[in-house]
């Protein structure tokens, strides 16, 4: 079968689903204002959040088009070993949902975001340099979203690239005025609506997947062409990658500041413990299924394969591929052709790799055709679903995309702009700034926050797969933030010389990787942030202890 | 147990779970949410009397 290219079926009934979607989001969303009166009924909804709505709030805001993609992009290249990370997240909701380790101190101590924790164990100063590298961090994650969520509206609907910006410059406005506006409450009730719709979506996609390609299908296209890797997480993925991911994960579901919100947000904390065991399992399908999406993919693409030409060597058909891929790859990619782009990157990734030690250009082609698998990855499980979807279901499937985005980006918006206003803007200001100034302060950090992002979304450019990426921006401030506060709630010892210590070495591991000259890997990087991170804490509270121990020790 | 044969389980009991919970988050969410109007609407009266 050749590779044709694909056409999206996407047409004026599916636009009306989905804009009606929109719609109905905004004016609910926008609805609540009335019930906005101070800034805890902005940010934590006056701690009146129920376990069901709760629970679909914390997955809607988890769950966008780039968790989809990302996830689909992992499971393509790493098919079935990708799975590991649903289980590890499902172990990790599970211990901290029957424990309340972190979340149930947190939550009695009636706190509005993390790093105000900082300020009662450490002082001000730990607050406003956690706050910093919070709002660095969260936003540098949150900036890679429009551009990757672009390519799969482009994709799914067809809309044409001219129009991209402006799509998501509209659907950013959408989440900008209700979220700022409405806040928490107006969150809690559109993230209700965003989750039914996405829920109906992805159950869809996920059928769509099995009756297009089949579990039978999927096994046997990993098993030809990653072999034991595809299934094995150990040998795919390595052990450090694995320790990385749990320690990252429970820093996530403790202390990640939009799934800290809404432990803050909820009735008590026996409330948020039910909450955490409940979303466990969604969790669970938040990383299996779309992976499971990824995988379908690649199948599809493999069935669709267009035989690669041969030469008389190997190194005359390195040179053959890579000149033919520098002509079409592009074009295929932006077409759909991953049938004929997919088997000659793959047959030149392997052939240079058994080259480069001769070459030094293989071992550059070997590199850049890695990135060209990533980039197949990213775009096949969209391409697929342009492919396969029928008019009007394509409508119901992208409502739900759009209204997981739209939740994510309203929770991310609050959660960043929150610790923005609170942890870095007042506490420098040195004043009690009164309601009316702190709601305004944080409805003003969420436009210009929206602002960051579409611009940091066009000029960043990814140094690896984006699940990486988007992983170690998080880890930037994750690592040491668990620390600092297991310590803090834990350790009497623990000072703010080695909380900012723990700030400081935690986020130059991360940076790491992100900055390309150091050539640090994902998990290297990953799991030198933990190190760096926990030595720094226990050196520097060990070296300068609290100030009251040191009165008593003077004493 | 092959690991072919444990992802396969897995991914029955996320889907499974993914179902069953979103069912049961969209028949019992919107008594959770009068609740919280609900609350919301009687602490704006009491601030304001």
């Amino acid at each position: 079968m050749s590779a044709a290219a694909v056409v999206s079926r996407f047409s004026l009934l599916d636009a009306a689903i989905a804009a009606a979607s929109l719609a109905v989001t905004l004016w609910i969303g926008v609805r609540v204002k009335r019930y906005i009166g101070t800034i805890e009924d902005y940010l934590v909804a006056s701690r009146g959040m129920g376990l069901y709505v709760g629970a679909a709030s914390l997955l809607s805001t988890e769950v966008g088009i780039i968790t989809y993609m990302y996830q689909a992009q992992f499971g393509f290249v790493a098919g079935f070993s990708a799975f590991v990370v649903g289980l590890i997240t499902l172990a990790v909701c599970l211990v901290v949902g029957r424990t309340g380790f972190v979340i149930t101190r947190l939550r009695e101590m009636k706190i509005l975001t993390v790093p105000e924790y900082f300020e009662k164990r450490y002082g001000r100063g730990v607050r406003v340099l956690a706050g910093v590298l919070m709002a660095f961090g969260g936003s540098l994650n949150l900036g890679i979203f429009p551009i990757i969520e672009a390519r799969f509206l482009a994709i799914v609907t067809g809309i044409p690239a001219r129009y991209l910006g402006w799509t998501m410059a509209g659907l950013l406005l959408v989440a900008l005025a209700y979220t700022a506006i409405g806040g928490m409450v107006s969150l809690i009730v559109t993230n209700y609506v965003q989750y039914v719709f996405l829920a109906a979506g992805t159950v869809i996609v996920t059928l769509v997947c099995l009756r297009e390609v089949g579990w039978g299908d999927m096994v046997r296209t990993v098993d030809g062409h990653m072999g034991g890797h595809g299934f094995n997480p150990v040998r795919d993925l390595g052990v450090g990658f694995i320790v990385w991911q749990v320690l990252l994960w429970i820093a996530l579901m403790t202390v990640w500041q939009s799934v800290a919100m809404r432990t803050f947000s909820t009735k008590d904390p026996a409330v948020g413990k039910k909450m955490f065991t409940l979303t466990g399992f969604l969790f669970l399908g938040r990383a299996l299924i779309p992976m499971l999406w990824g995988i379908a993919a690649l199948a599809f693409f493999w069935a669709r394969a267009e035989p690669v030409g041969t030469a008389a060597t190997p190194s005359a058909q390195v040179e053959q591929l890579a000149a033919g891929l520098d002509k079409t790859y592009r074009g295929d990619i932006d077409s759909g052709r991953l049938g004929r782009a997919l088997p000659q990157v793959d047959l030149l990734e392997r052939l240079a790799g058994q080259e480069k030690s001769r070459s030094p250009e293989a071992a550059r082609l070997e590199a850049l055709s890695r990135d060209r698998r990533g980039e197949i990855g990213l775009l096949a499980m969209p391409w697929m679903l342009a492919a396969t979807l029928p008019t009007g279901l394509l409508g119901l499937v992208v409502a739900g995309m759009l209204a997981a985005s739209i939740s994510t980006y309203a929770g991310y918006f609050l959660g960043w702009a929150s610790i923005i206003a609170q942890d870095v803007v007042a506490p420098v200001l040195r004043r009690d700034l009164s309601n009316h100034s702190r709601l305004l302060l944080t409805r003003v950090t969420v436009v210009a926050l929206t602002v960051f992002i579409m611009i940091w979304s066009l000029v960043y450019d990814l140094p690896g797969p984006a699940y990486f990426y988007l992983q170690v921006t998080a880890n930037l401030f994750m690592a040491p933030t668990l620390i600092a506060v297991v310590g803090g709630l834990y350790w009497r010892r623990s000072s703010a010389t080695g909380a900012a210590l723990c700030f400081v070495l935690g986020a130059l591991a991360s940076l790491g990787y992100l900055v390309p000259q150091l050539r640090l890997d994902v998990a290297t990087a990953g799991n030198l942030s933990w190190a760096l991170a926990v030595a720094g804490f226990v050196l520097g509270s060990l070296l300068v202890p609290p100030a009251e121990q040191r009165r008593e020790a003077a004493a | 147990m092959s690991w072919a044969f444990l992802w396969l389980a897995a991914f029955i009991v996320a889907f499974a779970a993914f179902i069953l919970i979103s069912l049961a988050i969209a028949v019992r969410g919107v008594g959770e949410i009068r609740e919280l109007f609900a609350a919301l609407e009687d602490e704006r009266r009491r601030k304001a009397s």
